[in-house]
């Protein structure tokens, strides 16, 4: 074992690149454009992703930080089209279900709309209005689940691991997806399939959602259709700042 | 002072029925004569607030709406949207303090 770690540590090529704090008002280096530029691909190529690409945003991930050095992510990569399509299927149909008891939108129905507002306070992050909506558009077949994105990559945490093995998911994601868009592909952040695919004991079996791992959320990938990167504006969120001489300030 | 959730806030959960009182969506302005029409943006946009009607981009009247992700702004060739007004909830699920929108700063 010493010996391996100790053959790795000398197969590991330090380059030699030269970090420097940018100016005040420099422009954006290129993993910020990348950051700045990164927006949700909705609409894809048929073009299938080589299979290399994957394995190289695959590897961005597993470098990513995470608490007590748990490294708690599991990916399943699917690119089988058929699976996709019967996954899509699956969660349309759950959510069609789901929608029969609480859309209270189409027709007014107090019983419903009592049912559906319980749900948003016990589950305030499943069910807040904005995934709401996407749930019933996802069941109407308005919106599609992953877009017609040639690969589908699934990412589940260990239960076990420490600290929030959801959060260092995500950290691990977005590296993945930062990667992604740094190769020209597009992404999309998925979370919907979660619950679903885990409710349908098919796909329990089938990609291996027991005990310890949890399906967390999952990312659509593809050549995307026209230019979707971008820059656009958003929200300045308050920031609290507590300076060195004692002072205490709102910044946006 | 930093904005708070009042107590009645908090206990009302607002609904897509009471539109413009509890759910401010948010808002695109698409420029007509711009616009030519090649449906990249319907595609993209997450929520259905887009539609083509006489081969130009139009706000859907029907719900559900704009989430101001800015997709739609990103993704046009001819820059012919621009985005307005984000979306704000007004009770329960409402947002502190989030500030204007501004595009990417360099400090």
């Amino acid at each position: 074992m010493a010996e391996q770690i100790k053959a790795a540590n000398e197969s590991v090529i330090e380059p030699e690149i030269t970090i420097q704090q940018p100016a005040p008002g420099a422009d954006f280096n290129p993993v910020e454009d990348v950051i700045y530029r990164r927006r949700s691909v909705r609409f894809y190529k048929k073009k299938q992703v080589p299979e290399y690409v994957v394995r190289r945003m695959l590897e961005a991930a597993r470098f990513a930080p995470s608490a007590g050095n748990g490294q708690t992510w599991k990916f399943i990569v699917v690119r089988n089209q058929q699976m996709i399509k019967e996954m899509t299927q699956d969660v349309v149909k759950l959510f069609k279900l789901q929608m029969k008891f609480t859309d209270y939108i189409t027709k007014p129905n107090k019983l419903k709309e009592w049912y559906a507002k319980f749900l948003q306070r016990v589950a305030n992050n499943s069910f807040h209005p904005i995934p709401f909506a996407g749930i019933k558009m996802i069941a109407e077949e308005k919106l599609g689940l992953w877009h017609g994105a040639p690969t589908v990559i699934l990412i589940m945490a260990d239960k076990r691991t420490p600290g929030d093995p959801t959060l260092d998911v995500g950290i691990a994601g977005q590296n993945l997806v930062l990667a992604a868009h740094s190769y020209g592909l597009g992404t999309c952040w998925v979370s919907f399939c979660a619950t679903p695919l885990s409710l349908k004991l098919k796909w329990r079996k089938k990609l291996g959602i027991r005990y310890p791992y949890k399906l967390v959320t999952s990312v659509a990938v593809g050549y995307p259709r026209g230019v979707p990167d971008g820059y656009v504006p958003r929200e300045t969120t308050a920031i609290d700042w507590f300076e060195e001489d004692g002072t205490f300030k709102v910044v946006y | 002072m930093p904005e708070h959730m009042r107590l009645r806030d908090r206990l009302r959960i607002e609904s897509y029925h009471r539109l413009g009182k509890d759910v401010v969506l948010g808002v695109v302005a698409i420029d007509q004569d711009k616009c030519n029409g090649c449906g990249l943006c319907t595609h993209c946009c997450a929520a259905n607030a887009i539609v083509l009607k006489n081969k130009k981009a139009c706000i859907n009247e029907e719900l559900p709406a704009c989430m101001s992700c800015g997709d739609c702004v990103a993704i046009c060739p001819n820059q012919a949207i621009e985005l307005k007004e984000f979306i704000q909830f007004k009770c329960y699920f409402r947002y502190l303090d989030r500030g204007k929108p501004e595009p990417p700063r360099k400090f």
